[in-house]
């Protein structure tokens, strides 16, 4: 028996996977997560009302996320609702985030498997035929800045925000500052839409040359966005069955009760299934689970991956496409919301906080549905539970790479597209491993 | 376009990430003038690579958390000509220190080993404890433009010495509260110091070059940057007692009821970003940026 390892790179955090091979037949991929800091364990005891500052730091990508399902957590806990303005701040978030993230994923992590080079920042000026992908890189670049920029304006900091804050935001947005970012936003819709013309082009090419769209098994799929358009400060997780029927809707403390999740003794992340099943979570799961996205450009994007791909979709590469329109959709939503005067008072309500409680706070993630889950007791956490979206497409993802790995290896030798292929399926989920192993 | 030709190869760099949460990097995506100017030719988060080249500067981010964090640090340091630690966690441990608490090590210890995976050390520990570093980048994360200066210019460089320089919030004489305002309460009022408010901002002892992102916008600094140079080369104590000066000085809040404060867990969060500041190794001035 034989086993294949492969580093991997242009995701976040530390993996590798796993292939074992007897006489050419494959006999388990795994995926494995190989860090750990325990934010689980090491939360306990912190006062509860500073969990909101300390959780962003699960994650530099989806920082954002955790702060806002952390501060919903502690809301569920004492019983507060926060005013309008405060859940258009925290849209404007979580619409950042999706920005920051899918532009990081489409040019950063997955343009250079298309355009067959190591990094986008290895496209190089000096080379005249590559003089227009420099520019696009450059142009990526820009529109992923504009991600990072909403959430400095909307959360404080720029990594790991600050503002979202118990019983609403810390304070509005300034006229002045939403009025020249909103002009910012106009102004880069037509790149973006470029852009992800562009990526859909190259995307189709790298379909014909390696003549798949990666493993298109149909799954179930689960996501906290809403059934008619895309909301990410959710509060419902729905699963849809292989076939599109609505199977499952439950709030974030029914959990338990409806998908199962397992520990395993080669990764330090988890995983959960539904009734066994493998499930798939981020941005074909919102795709296939939406009536449309509610913006313009965003719908004419969708409606093509439809009449292209089918309505469920199931093919793995589609979940890159599918960030593209989110990507338009997010600069979109953020220009009309930034409409609404945000730099009035009235963002926060008072409250008072409850020795002991339990609180739940749930979020759509880039990457999926997102719980918190807290234990408070004397004012401090007993016990966190931090419920990732990357474990719930982890059997996807060793499905995904079970297709690839009989695609490419035979009785007697191993492509070497192997390699390139590992790559491409992770990718297509864009795990994030700091959050998965928390 | 203009071709380059003719000139010397741009400087080398690489980013090696241990055990951390990948702010650092995301913090350096935003600052995209190296893109010009350096090499970047390992940075596994955007750049397929799987070896440290020869490099002259290497940034480490995250903390020594697992045996394969050590090798692979003790590995890299070999090809570089200058070691930069960046971020809180490289540097001081940051948030993955609070999981040093004895009480929550045996737990962590005994429940989360898994045998086909790297080896996970007692404790999570800063780059410096094993091997020589010649800047230290502090902040959770680092500005860009922080992390620029560490790269293109760092003798060049001047941070602000403390936040509040940064922040703008006005110090009033006459508005002094008589006790803490719990940590998330009450409304925060434009422009007045946060102090004055009742807050807990150790903007006053904290390294500045931050931007004060965190406090302009109505939230006390945590200390992310560290303690100020007048307090780097002292012990925590010194640190904690400059705070204490300051609330004695600007406030009424009785001493009892802050230091409680400083020493207890309501303080989890900046006593986790300055634990390993004190004692057995401080970091010398002139190599924090």
């Amino acid at each position: 028996m034989a086993t294949l390892t492969f580093p991997l790179s242009r995701i976040e955090g530390h993996a590798r996977v796993e292939i074992e091979v007897r006489e050419g037949r494959v006999i388990s991929t795994r995926f494995q997560a190989m860090e750990k800091r325990g934010f689980h364990l090491l939360v306990t005891g912190v006062p509860a009302e500073q969990m909101p500052v300390i959780v962003p730091r699960i994650c530099g990508v989806c920082s954002t996320a955790h702060h806002v399902a952390s501060v919903k957590a502690l809301e569920n806990a004492y019983g507060v609702t926060p005013p309008p303005a405060a859940d258009t701040i925290r849209e404007l978030l979580l619409l950042g985030q999706i920005l920051q993230n899918q532009a990081t994923s489409l040019f950063v992590f997955t343009m250079p498997d298309r355009l067959g080079v190591d990094s986008i920042f290895h496209v190089s000026q000096d080379e005249a035929d590559q003089e227009s992908q420099f520019n696009i890189a450059r142009r990526a670049l820009k529109v992923r800045q504009l991600g990072t920029d909403l959430i400095s304006l909307a959360g404080g900091q720029f990594i790991h925000p600050v503002k979202a804050v118990v019983g609403g935001v810390s304070s509005g947005l300034d006229a002045g500052k939403a009025a020249d970012f909103r002009k910012r936003l106009q102004d880069a819709i037509p790149i973006a839409c470029e852009l992800v013309e562009f990526y859909w082009e190259i995307s189709m090419a790298m379909r014909e040359r390696i003549g798949t769209w990666g493993d298109d098994q149909p799954a179930y799929y689960i996501t906290s966005t809403e059934r008619e358009d895309p909301r990410y400060d959710s509060s419902i997780i729905r699963v849809m069955t292989p076939a599109g029927e609505c199977c499952s809707e439950f709030n974030a403390a029914q959990f338990h009760e409806v998908l199962t999740f397992e520990e395993t003794d080669y990764s330090y992340a988890g995983r959960t299934s539904y009734q066994s099943g493998v499930m798939r979570a981020n941005s074909l799961a919102r795709a296939n689970m939406t009536r449309s996205m509610g913006t313009k450009l965003a719908d004419g994007f969708l409606r093509r991956l439809r009449k292209e791909f089918g309505h469920p979709a199931h093919p793995i590469l589609l979940f890159d496409l599918c960030r593209g329109i989110e990507l338009v959709y997010a600069i979109e939503r953020a220009e009309k919301l930034l409409e609404i005067p945000l730099d009035h008072a009235d963002t926060k309500v008072s409250y008072t906080p409850v020795d002991d409680c339990e609180g739940w706070g749930l979020v759509e993630a880039p990457r999926g549905p997102l719980i918190h889950h807290y234990m408070i007791e004397g004012g401090n956490i007993k016990q966190g539970e931090f419920i990732i979206p990357t474990v719930h497409n982890m059997l996807a993802i060793e499905r995904a790479l079970r297709v690839a790995a009989e695609r490419y290896i035979s009785e007697d030798s191993v492509n070497l597209e192997l390699e390139r292929a590992v790559g491409r399926v992770v990718r297509a989920f864009d795990p994030c491993i700091a959050c998965a192993t928390h | 376009m203009e071709e380059k030709t003719n000139h010397s190869a741009p400087p080398r760099f690489a980013v090696l990430q241990l055990s951390g949460c990948a702010g650092c990097e995301t913090s350096l995506l935003n600052a995209n003038e190296w893109v010009d100017q350096f090499d970047l030719v390992f940075m596994p988060l955007v750049v397929s690579a799987y070896e440290v080249p020869d490099v002259d500067v290497l940034f480490i981010s995250g903390g020594v958390r697992s045996d394969e964090d050590l090798y692979n640090l003790k590995r890299a340091v070999k090809h570089a000509k200058r070691v930069v630690p960046i971020g809180t966690c490289a540097i001081s441990g940051g948030v993955s220190n609070l999981g040093n608490r004895d009480e929550v090590r045996q737990l962590f210890m005994s429940q989360e080993q898994r045998r086909e995976l790297p080896r996970l050390l007692p404790k999570s520990q800063p780059v410096d404890a094993f091997v020589e570093v010649d800047l230290y980048v502090p902040g959770c994360p680092p500005t860009p433009e922080l992390l620029m200066g560490a790269l293109l210019d760092p003798e060049g460089f001047s941070a602000s010495s403390i936040v509040c320089q940064e922040c703008g919030r006005k110090k009033l004489k006459d508005m002094k509260p008589e006790h803490l305002t719990g940590f998330q309460q009450g409304e925060v009022l434009p422009d007045i110091c946060l102090i004055n408010q009742g807050y807990l901002c150790v903007g006053t002892t904290t390294r500045g070059g931050c931007r004060a992102l965190c406090t302009i916008p109505g939230h006390p600094c945590v200390g992310c940057r560290g303690p100020s140079n007048n307090l780097i080369e002292k012990d925590s104590h010194a640190w904690l007692d400059g705070i204490q000066r300051v609330f004695a000085a600007m406030t009424e809040i009785p001493e009892d009821e802050l230091r409680e404060a400083l020493v207890s867990p309501q303080l989890a969060l900046f006593l986790f970003q300055f634990s390993d500041y004190s004692g057995s190794q401080p970091r010398p001035k002139d190599k924090v940026l």
